[in-house]
């Protein structure tokens, strides 16, 4: 028998061997896979109860007074009995430019009735003490551990009423893609869609949101540190500065899908590693294979 | 087999005496000669994952509703465009790594060009009789870097739509024509509807089929013509030493192509490039600081950061600002680069033909104003991240605006006086660029050390090299007697055979396969047939016809 006549035997046998395996498991494969796709989708997807509350809630409570609701953001009671170890700290530290009573002096800003979140935010992210009022506070680690930071908050809270409280983010129910949304439309103008941060114009920068706290987020939403404007509650709820929050905190470690991600600063870095990390190693591969001056 | 197929086509097409001649082509073999190459090859690169992308991108400004794999973007009203690009991104078998790769060799590509074009430049590769090369090579630039921006917008993202946006404005600025101009191309008003698929369309058939077409043009006169070559042993104007296109060439060549899609995978892998994921869909009142354009047109974004906002009036009329930095400059740049070569002639009055390269220290002015040219383009460059810089380096970004619109006017005259003085110096050195030879400490009888430079490379060394390689490289090779009578001058030297005759190329077909008139058979000599071991082993050298 020849080669090919015993190979033209051999193929039905052949295909019913291999055809009959492959067919199954293409298949099985595409069965797993319409199996698989809905609950992939499914697994991340939004729970309808996350769209939920956008109206004003009331829920936004001023002063010493907060809540202890179950929203997405709720406020921090601060304890009465930590006042005098707050004024003993804020005599220490902030009195010299802020007055013994956060009453303000021609160097420093009045504190009477900001409210807790703005003390908060400022002490907590270090940029209170602040060593040089002419130029822009910068985050750093702060001077003060939690507790003393809240004692500082009460003191100064309880001078005068008024003033959002220190906001706890409640991150589950927020809702993300509406995050990105308000993120897109109020942040990213001057933060950078990424986060960031850039910087503005005469030395004034928007810094990178990468190290803030979920607390410190929404505090800066509220009270608008700096130049950064203030979104009270008349322009964003609660629900809303929560989904803000959300985004933030995401975009912290966002889906790099695509790699090492270079900064996050777009087409800058990313034509340095073209040019020379690309462009670069081709060169060096190209002086490799030719030749050279003789 | 083979040769019967090859004798086949021979018989009607008569291809067998061009490709013969083709195989045997010589190019010169410089690392330099191959920067063009990297072009070429992530041209080649940038055309199968484009085709690749195609077939799943959707050219459309419509809205829809996304719902895809991205959670953080899920119910947002974006175009047909952007959720296709996502898409790509995260539900495409590879379509990401395509994605990334294709931008990647875009970055690589503009930036090939742009190496290629400086050692053009500075090494005088576009005399006579090359002009027309340089223009095509100058039209290939503007045509990758326009293709660029189109493919950048594409994906209709936050970022890049700002990049539409400030296209749009800059057409407007165009004195008279400007507003027609820009409703033309965006088939109305911005945003429009008309802009992606009138981008897509010019994207993937108009421009790549010019580049394609031009690219074909630039290789094609620079077969005819044949490549320079520069100055050295055994080369001038009317010859081309090198290594043949068959095997060594090819090969070479073929491994260089692959491993520029290498470093292109290597990159689109690991590399993040454009995530537009986190950008959004671009909403014409959503903006995001920190924007730039790919790097290639980072020049024209800086121009426009670094221009006073003058008001400029002519005719009555106030002509816009951007219309400056943004339409005149690059046109002039374009202008004054397609017509560098008549320039030059004007001012050297210098007509000849030329095929041996300069090398930059011989023309010192010439070195001089393309330094001085390249370095007012890098200064514009790195003005377009005026906000990063001054963000990274944690300066007032008006100190950073300010001190490059000093530094552009400033840069470019030092450099092109340092550039004048380092050629001048360099040039004026006898032995500059020469390899150096080693100084030889030695004692003597009384014990006094002295120095004694070691003997210049042997031909004999060189030849020991040449042996490392394979066999099949070291054919073609041509009896040094015979230089002479190949090249045409007018006296031969040696016992070679009379010209005319068969074995006049001094080339000993060796033993040839059975068959009369077959393609693939090379002339080719065995090390033994070289009288005295004194030929060119490693290349040949072709004639300069």
């Amino acid at each position: 028998m020849s080669i090919e006549r015993r190979r033209a035997a051999k193929l039905p046998n052949l295909k019913r061997r291999v055809l009959l395996p492959a067919a199954v498991g293409v298949a099985a494969a595409g069965i797993t896979t319409l199996a698989l796709l809905p609950q992939a989708g499914a697994a991340q997807s939004n729970n309808p109860s996350d769209l939920g509350n956008y109206g004003y809630t009331g829920s936004y409570i001023y002063g010493g007074t907060p809540s202890k609701g179950g929203g997405p953001i709720t406020y921090e009671k601060l304890n009465p009995a930590s006042i005098p170890y707050g004024k003993t700290l804020f005599l220490e530290n902030c009195s010299t430019c802020h007055g013994v009573e956060a009453q303000g002096t021609t160097r420093a800003p009045n504190l009477q009735g900001l409210g807790a979140a703005t003390i908060d935010f400022w002490v907590s992210t270090g940029r209170m003490p602040l060593a040089d009022p002419t130029v822009q506070a910068v985050q750093k680690p702060p001077r003060f551990s939690r507790s003393q930071t809240l004692a500082i908050d009460a003191y100064v809270s309880s001078l005068a009423p008024g003033g959002p409280a220190i906001p706890n983010v409640n991150l589950t129910l927020a809702n993300l893609a509406q995050g990105e949304s308000l993120f897109s439309t109020n942040c990213a103008a001057c933060h950078t869609i990424t986060g960031a941060g850039d910087a503005l114009a005469s030395g004034v920068f928007a810094p990178s949101l990468m190290a803030a706290t979920t607390t410190q987020i929404a505090e800066a939403v509220r009270t608008g540190p700096g130049n950064m404007p203030r979104f009270g509650p008349n322009t964003l709820t609660d629900q809303q500065v929560a989904d803000v929050v959300k985004y933030v905190d995401y975009l912290k470690a966002p889906n790099d899908r695509g790699g090492i991600a270079i900064g996050h600063v777009g087409p800058v870095t990313e034509g340095f590693v073209g040019i020379i990390i690309g462009l670069g190693t081709v060169m060096l591969a190209g002086l490799w294979i030719g030749g050279r001056a003789k | 087999m083979i040769t019967q197929t090859a004798d086949w086509f021979d018989e009607r097409l008569g291809i067998a005496k061009f490709t013969r001649k083709s195989l045997n082509k010589i190019f010169p073999d410089h690392w330099s000669f191959m920067l063009g190459e990297i072009a070429m090859y992530s041209f080649i690169v940038l055309l199968f994952t484009g085709v690749f992308l195609t077939l799943f991108f959707v050219p459309s400004s419509k809205e829809i509703i996304y719902h895809g794999a991205y959670k953080p973007l899920d119910g947002h009203k974006v175009s047909e465009a952007y959720a296709s690009t996502l898409n790509l991104s995260f539900s495409v078998r590879a379509g990401l790594v395509m994605r990334q790769m294709h931008h990647w060799a875009a970055n690589v590509f503009v930036a090939a060009i742009v190496v290629h074009l400086c050692r053009v430049f500075f090494t005088g590769a576009f005399r006579k009789p090359r002009e027309i090369n340089w223009v095509i090579g100058t039209m290939l630039l503007i045509l990758a870097i326009v293709n660029g921006f189109l493919g950048y917008s594409l994906p209709d993202d936050l970022i890049s739509g700002t990049g539409i946006r400030i296209a749009f404005s800059i057409l407007l600025s165009v004195p008279v024509v400007g507003s027609y101009l820009a409703f033309f191309l965006f088939g109305g008003n911005f945003p429009g509807h008309s802009i992606i698929p009138r981008f897509y369309a010019l994207h993937i058939l108009i421009i790549p089929a010019l580049i394609a077409g031009l690219l074909g043009a630039h290789l094609a006169i620079m077969w005819h013509q044949k490549h320079t070559q520069y100055k050295g042993k055994g080369k001038s104007e009317r010859n081309v030493v090198g290594v043949a296109m068959w095997p060594a060439y090819a090969l070479q060549a073929g491994g260089f192509f692959f491993l520029t899609a290498a470093v292109i995978a290597i990159l689109g892998g690991l590399v993040q490039i454009n995530p537009i994921w986190l950008y959004g869909q671009y909403i014409p009142y959503k903006v995001s600081y920190a924007v730039q354009p790919d790097w290639y047109m980072g020049w024209l974004d800086g121009a426009l950061r670094l221009m006073p906002s003058w008001e400029i009036a002519g005719f009555g009329h106030m002509i816009p600002t951007v219309f400056f930095p943004a339409v005149l400059l690059p046109g002039i740049t374009f202008t004054a680069l397609a017509l560098w070569p008549f320039i030059e002639k004007k001012i050297t009055k210098d007509t000849a033909e030329h095929h041996l390269l300069d090398n930059p220290r011989d023309v010192p002015w010439r070195t001089s104003v393309g330094v001085g040219v390249l370095a007012f383009y890098v200064v514009l460059f790195f003005a377009s991240s005026t906000d990063v810089l001054a963000n990274s380096f944690q300066l007032s970004l008006n100190f950073v605006l300010w001190g490059f619109r000093i530094l552009v006017f400033v840069v470019p005259p030092i450099a092109a006086f340092v550039a004048y003085k380092v050629a001048k110096e360099a040039g004026s050195v006898p032995g500059t660029g020469r390899r150096k030879r080693a100084n030889v400490i030695l004692r003597n009888a009384q014990g006094a050390y002295y120095t004694e430079q070691t003997a210049p490379r042997s031909p004999q060394h060189e030849e020991e090299v040449a042996e490392e390689l394979p066999e099949e490289v070291v054919y073609h090779a041509l009896d040094r007697n015979h230089h002479g009578e190949l090249v045409g001058s007018a006296a031969p030297s040696g016992a070679g055979g009379p010209a005319g005759s068969p074995s006049h190329s001094g080339v000993d077909l060796g033993p040839l396969p059975s068959g009369g008139s077959g393609i693939f058979r090379i002339p080719r000599v065995r090390r033994s047939a070289a009288p005295d071991g004194n030929g060119e082993p490693i290349g040949g050298i072709g004639d300069r016809g």
